[in-house]
């Protein structure tokens, strides 16, 4: 483009005269008018941020920077310090939050029975979600409609969703009284371990479908093809080419999973009974009756190193799960 | 053929004959599983006998006429839209400002930027929720309401940059220039060209941090003290300590808003936006 000096007429309209330039005039007018007003004065300011590319990235990315670290980051760091205090915030330095829940055969117990309940709700929810998944992608063609009807529930109530689970499976619920219409024995599922596992697979199946279906879309239909080519059935083929090839996917689930469902206490506070008390419980107990904060700071940590371990393990391995929507693979 | 073709060749030949039905039934399978609940528990709002008794002896809209003449229930979905509305600007405004920054700026931390942006997703919510009330209410000594606000814009920027950014990711940025070489400055260029174009995206990413901060229960839960209640935390006490047929009603309200603000936010967007990670 021709750097010579022009004035802003050339510029709105460079070429013909009569109304239609007479009109586009009067519009420059009317802007020229609020330029010197607010927008005048917005526009210096990117004039002057311009010239300063360090500010300006500073005024776009500082901010959000800055809530999420004090709101955010810095609640945790304050945890960390809190566990270490007596009883209560600002109470004396201790290391007896850590020595009484880590030398405590219950409080271990509970921390074994919710390592094994998020074992088994990953293992479920990663073939079911993979199975569906690969249902969709390979031989589906409303794929979107599908993938929408997936994710819906996933947008509702995590509370609503426990609860109709609450009105399916109690004694005399859905489920038994179906099952009485067809002759067969009441299962009065509520309140056990099973009723558990439900309600986790339910909550978390959308959330896992999600990176398998990412994972799988982006699959190249080729190499399939080529493993097809070359004499493996399609299981070989699934287990040597497909699976391999979205392993990523696979572990960005897992870790969706297993992690929200190592810290929860809504399902097992609402689905379990009064023996399937699972970590997360522990915390809400000491923050809702017992209010030994420092304590319930000191479990919180507990989990987050097993969360951290999961993650570094997970990377390791090639979970895709940082850069909210930035790199894919 | 080796050994191991030869056991596995009847299973391959199953696979292969019977995949696509396969396919069918494990979708219907588990779609099935997703809806049933939710059906049966709209189905439930309007039964006559109560929350126990299915199937129940007949239909009415009782528990609608009980819901909407209770005080508490309406007082709760108030408390909630006063905590939502405002937590979801803040949200879509710090959301877009990530988007900005991270597509079309080079800065030190800008990859933390994006790891600070994803992981209240990762950290289990007991843990942030107790963190958060430590700091908040424990150190800070902030109000309630602002507690609650800031606990639901940390809740939801995660989401909102999760679609706002690829909407500016797969924007093209020729336009930008072009407008710039028509003489418009940054900020007018921002508005008139970068903001249309975005606009949807940013939107979807509102209408899902709204559903989300509407749904939100746990950094609530903690964050919050024994003031009014927002809606998810009325039905907790409401499950926990007296369930009433209302309750079926409530969730009926939550799907509704639920539904019809992500269908919303779809419309505006593609599907896989909100998939893609």
């Amino acid at each position: 483009m021709a750097e010579s000096p022009r004035s802003d007429d050339e510029r709105v309209s460079p070429s013909g005269d009569g109304e239609t330039v007479a009109g586009t005039d009067r519009e420059v007018a009317t802007d020229g008018g609020t330029a010197s007003g607010v927008d005048g004065r917005v526009s210096d300011l990117t004039t002057f941020l311009r010239e300063r590319p360090r500010l300006r990235t500073l005024s776009i990315a500082g901010p959000p920077y800055g809530i999420l670290l004090f709101f955010f980051a810095i609640p945790l760091l304050a945890m960390l310090v809190v566990s270490f205090q007596a009883d209560r915030i600002g109470g004396a330095w201790t290391l007896r939050n850590y020595t009484g829940f880590l030398t405590s055969e219950t409080y271990l117990t509970v921390v074994w029975r919710t390592f094994l309940i998020s074992v088994q709700v990953t293992a479920i929810v990663a073939g079911v979600g993979y199975g569906l998944a690969y249902s969709i992608v390979r031989f589906s063609r409303r794929t979107t409609l599908l993938l929408l009807l997936v994710i819906l529930p996933f947008w509702t109530s995590y509370i609503i969703r426990m609860y109709a689970w609450i009105n399916i499976l109690q004694s005399d619920g859905v489920l038994d009284s179906t099952l009485n219409l067809a002759g067969l024995p009441a299962l009065s599922l509520l309140y056990t371990d099973t009723a558990v596992l439900i309600g986790f697979t339910y909550v978390w199946l959308p959330l896992a479908v999600l990176p398998f279906y990412a994972s799988l879309t982006n699959l190249d239909g080729d190499l399939i093809e080529a493993s097809k080519d070359l004499g493996a059935g399609p299981i070989r083929t699934f287990l040597s080419v497909t699976l391999p090839m979205t392993i990523n996917g696979v572990i960005t689930g897992i870790v969706l999973v297993f992690i929200p469902t190592f810290g929860s206490f809504i399902t097992p506070r609402l689905l379990g009974g009064t023996n399937n008390i699972m970590i997360g419980m522990v915390i809400e107990n000491q923050f809702k009756s017992a209010f030994n904060w420092p304590f319930g700071a000191a479990i919180g940590i507990v989990i987050s190193v097993v969360v951290v371990v999961l993650l570094v393990l997970a990377t390791r391995l090639g979970g895709g799960l940082f850069g909210a929507g930035g790199e894919t693979s | 053929m080796s050994a191991v073709d030869r056991v596995t060749a009847p299973f391959e030949r199953f696979a292969q004959a019977h995949a696509s039905r396969m396919a069918t039934v494990v979708i219907v399978a588990v779609l099935a599983f997703l809806w049933l609940p939710i059906a049966v528990l709209v189905f439930m709002s309007f039964a006559d006998g109560g929350v126990l008794s299915f199937p129940p002896d007949q239909l009415t809209l009782r528990w609608y006429r009980v819901f909407l003449s209770n005080d508490a229930a309406l007082d709760a979905i108030v408390t909630t839209l006063t905590i939502s509305i405002p937590a979801t600007g803040i949200s879509v405004a710090l959301s877009t400002m990530i988007a900005y920054a991270v597509d079309r700026y080079v800065f030190p931390g800008r990859s933390w930027l994006q790891l600070l942006a994803t992981l209240p997703i990762i950290v289990p919510l007991v843990v942030t929720g107790i963190a958060m009330v430590l700091f908040f209410n424990g150190t800070l000594g902030l109000p309630d309401y602002v507690s609650v606000v800031i606990a639901h814009v940390i809740r939801t920027i995660p989401f909102a940059t999760l679609v706002i950014l690829p909407t500016f990711m797969s924007f093209d940025r020729r336009l930008e220039e072009a407008s710039k070489d028509l003489g418009a400055d940054e900020f007018e260029t921002f508005r008139q060209v970068t903001l249309p174009n975005v606009f949807p995206g940013i939107v979807a990413g509102g209408l899902l941090a709204f559903t989300l901060s509407f749904n939100e229960f746990v950094y609530t839960y903690f964050v919050k003290g024994s003031g009014d209640p927002t809606l998810p935390v009325y039905i907790w006490n409401q499950i926990r300590y007296n369930v009433t047929p209302e309750v079926n009603v409530i969730s009926v309200v939550f799907l509704a808003v639920a539904v019809s603000m992500v269908l919303a936010a779809v419309s505006l967007t593609r599907v896989d936006l909100i998939a893609r990670r």
